[in-house]
């Protein structure tokens, strides 16, 4: 297992130096390999340590620990020790641990947490052990009041992604439309559906909203001057900023670098691809085509664009580089295919198929070319969205009748619904 | 004399009493009036003189209308077209040759075409299908003389559907381009 680990580091640096050998202007991705069929890290989080006299430490010790578990399982890199197992071995003494005993249960890394209070505040003490060297690997404090307690849990697990090389995410938030306040407007929400804020307000309509990847502004169409105007809002300083203001203007996508804009706009007459600097000036644009070009989606590096064309007569996925040229069609076998999704890891693009009907989402392997389906639920399946880590999936379907918002797993495990007040729809997390 | 100065005395006596009584009589205040009905005023009914109306024309029966109401009344009758399609169809045309007529017989007024999409299209894809829909109902106007200035586009995509099932008969409905007048 350790070695494993070293070796998919190494790994990782070979590629990194892949890519700083690779002359510019090349169309290779650098790929990042999740680790598919590795088994997970097993660790043990036992109850945390609280004093019952202390106010709010009860509520604190049980919302972090339930939210840092709940993390965990969902992260599909560590896997839980069971807690009936925790019964078989000694009870947790933080002062004098005994290793042995969490190896016998196959822990291979303890999470230690305990609630103090410093000063009136709650305080969350966590420490991290590595049970085969008997060794502290990590040491956290975190004060919050009890509206934090969750975000607690999620910096904690972020940060044990990032013991094991792995991007955080559990701290980031998905943007979606909901019709839930009567129209639709942007909200946003914690990874795991908790947290759902709105953030404009209308009443006219807000659309297609994605994050830039430091997830300080949100590109988004919005009907509130009476045309589809493409807008970057600035959630978090208040400011509103628009973009392209002629034709319908739609389908924003940051590069993952966050320096440039790709989005779609019929503002020369037809549907095409247009790509500008991140605060929306220098517009340019990349496809001509009397065809619809839509849906633009960055590669990670930000050399190439996925992008829909209906330029064979059926929408159909495309690659281009990102000045518009060296298109060509990636897709084959459906009909009638959109939203493609590069995932962050460069190697697949999740897309929309239409069948008789139903909308499922597709996986389509660059490397094999070969394509599987994620989602089988004769429903709409729609609006694929990636997790930082490329692990996860969100998208909005219609399968409880009204449309929510769902997760999956890369492999089509884990289906999970995130929201269930007025239909929910077009959820962003990455582009 | 002394029994005529007594009778006499005794007449002016009797007479003066007499007059005395007559005057007392006469000072007795009248009874007070009978309470009589006041006097109510006459209605005076008030209105403006009416006016004879003139025979009005039709542009000027429009102009008195207000733009919602002229809405209200759909002049412009809205078209369909195919699944996954934005091209004119047949069907369409004399709807659209009607279109522009009205829109000939009314040369002020200027609208905004609004393409729609069913629930079976893609969001993106949709949206740019929608815009491609009012487009072409848009370039079929101006074949039939309408000016460009006259008209405006507008995609919704599939987030506006006029009929909210999910079969074939709601479907069709909703693949449509509709029209709205923005100014007259």
């Amino acid at each position: 297992m350790r070695k494993k680990q070293t070796l998919s580091g190494l790994f990782v640096a070979f590629l990194l130096i892949i890519a700083l050998l690779t002359p510019a202007g090349s169309q290779q991705e650098v790929v990042l390999t999740i680790r598919e069929g590795v088994p997970a890290i097993s660790l043990a989080v036992p109850p945390f340590i609280y004093d019952a006299s202390v106010s709010q430490a009860k509520e604190a010790a049980e919302t972090i620990h339930k939210v840092l578990q709940a993390d965990l399982n969902y992260s599909r890199v560590f896997s839980l020790v069971p807690q009936e197992h925790l019964s078989y071995i000694r009870p947790l003494n933080p002062k004098e641990i005994f290793f042995k005993d969490w190896e016998s249960i196959q822990t291979r890394i303890l999470v230690v947490g305990e609630i103090t209070q410093a000063r009136e505040k709650i305080v969350f003490e966590a420490k991290i052990y590595d049970v085969k060297s008997e060794r502290m690997i990590l040491g956290k404090r975190y004060q919050a009041e009890p509206e934090a307690f969750r975000l607690v849990a999620h910096r904690l697990a972020d940060e044990l992604l990032k013991i094991y090389g792995e991007r955080p995410y559990f701290t980031t938030k998905i943007v979606f439309v909901s019709s839930r306040d009567g129209n639709d407007e942007l909200y946003m929400m914690d990874y795991d559906g908790a947290n759902q804020t709105r953030l404009t307000f209308n009443k006219w309509r807000d659309y297609m909203p994605a994050w830039s990847p430091d997830q300080r502004a949100i590109v988004f169409t919005s009907y509130r001057a009476g045309n589809p105007d493409l807008i970057i809002l600035y959630p978090y300083e208040g400011k509103m900023v628009p973009v392209s203001t002629k034709g319908t203007n739609f389908s924003g996508a940051f590069s993952p670098d966050g320096k440039k804009l790709a989005f779609c706009s019929t503002r020369d007459g037809n549907a095409e691809i247009y790509v500008a600097r991140a605060d929306g000036t220098n517009i340019q644009r990349v496809t001509y085509n009397s065809a619809i070009d839509t849906a633009p989606s960055w590669s990670p590096t930000g050399r190439e664009i996925a992008f829909t064309s209906d330029r064979t007569g059926f929408p159909q996925i495309y690659l281009m580089g990102a000045e518009g040229g060296n298109v060509r069609k990636v897709s084959f076998g459906g009909n009638y295919l959109d939203s493609p999704g590069w995932s962050p890891d460069g190697e697949r693009i999740v897309f929309v198929s239409r069948v008789n009907n139903f909308f499922d989402l597709y996986l389509l392997n660059l490397k094999t070319n070969q394509i599987t389906k994620l989602t089988e639920t004769k429903s709409r399946n729609e609006s694929p969205s990636w997790s930082p880590d490329g692990r996860h999936l969100v998208f909005s379907s219609n399968l409880s009748g009204s449309i929510q918002i769902y997760s999956v797993d890369y492999d089509g495990s884990n289906l999970r619904v995130l929201t269930s007040q007025g239909e929910n729809k077009l959820p962003n997390w990455t582009n | 004399m002394k029994k005529l100065l007594i009778v006499s005395l005794s007449i002016i006596l009797i007479l003066s009493v007499s007059t005395s009584c007559k005057k007392k009589v006469e000072e007795v205040p009248p009874p007070p009036p009978a309470p009589q009905a006041q006097e109510q005023p006459k209605v005076e009914k008030v209105e403006e003189p009416a006016l004879k109306e003139p025979v009005l024309t039709e542009e000027e029966i429009f102009q008195k209308k207000t733009l919602e109401e002229i809405n209200q009344e759909k002049p412009l009758s809205m078209i369909f077209f195919d699944y996954d399609r934005y091209e004119i169809r047949s069907d369409a045309v004399p709807v659209l040759e009607a279109n522009a007529q009205w829109l000939k017989n009314h040369p002020t007024v200027k609208i905004l075409i609004e393409g729609h999409c069913d629930e079976r299209g893609t969001e993106e894809y949709n949206l740019a299908l929608g815009e491609k829909r009012a487009k072409s109902t848009m370039d079929y106007l101006v074949s039939l003389g309408i000016s460009p200035d006259r008209m405006r586009i507008i995609s919704y995509g599939k987030s506006q559907p006029l009929d909210p099932g999910h079969d074939e008969n709601a479907w069709a409905k909703n693949r449509r381009a509709q029209f709205l007048i923005i100014e007259k």
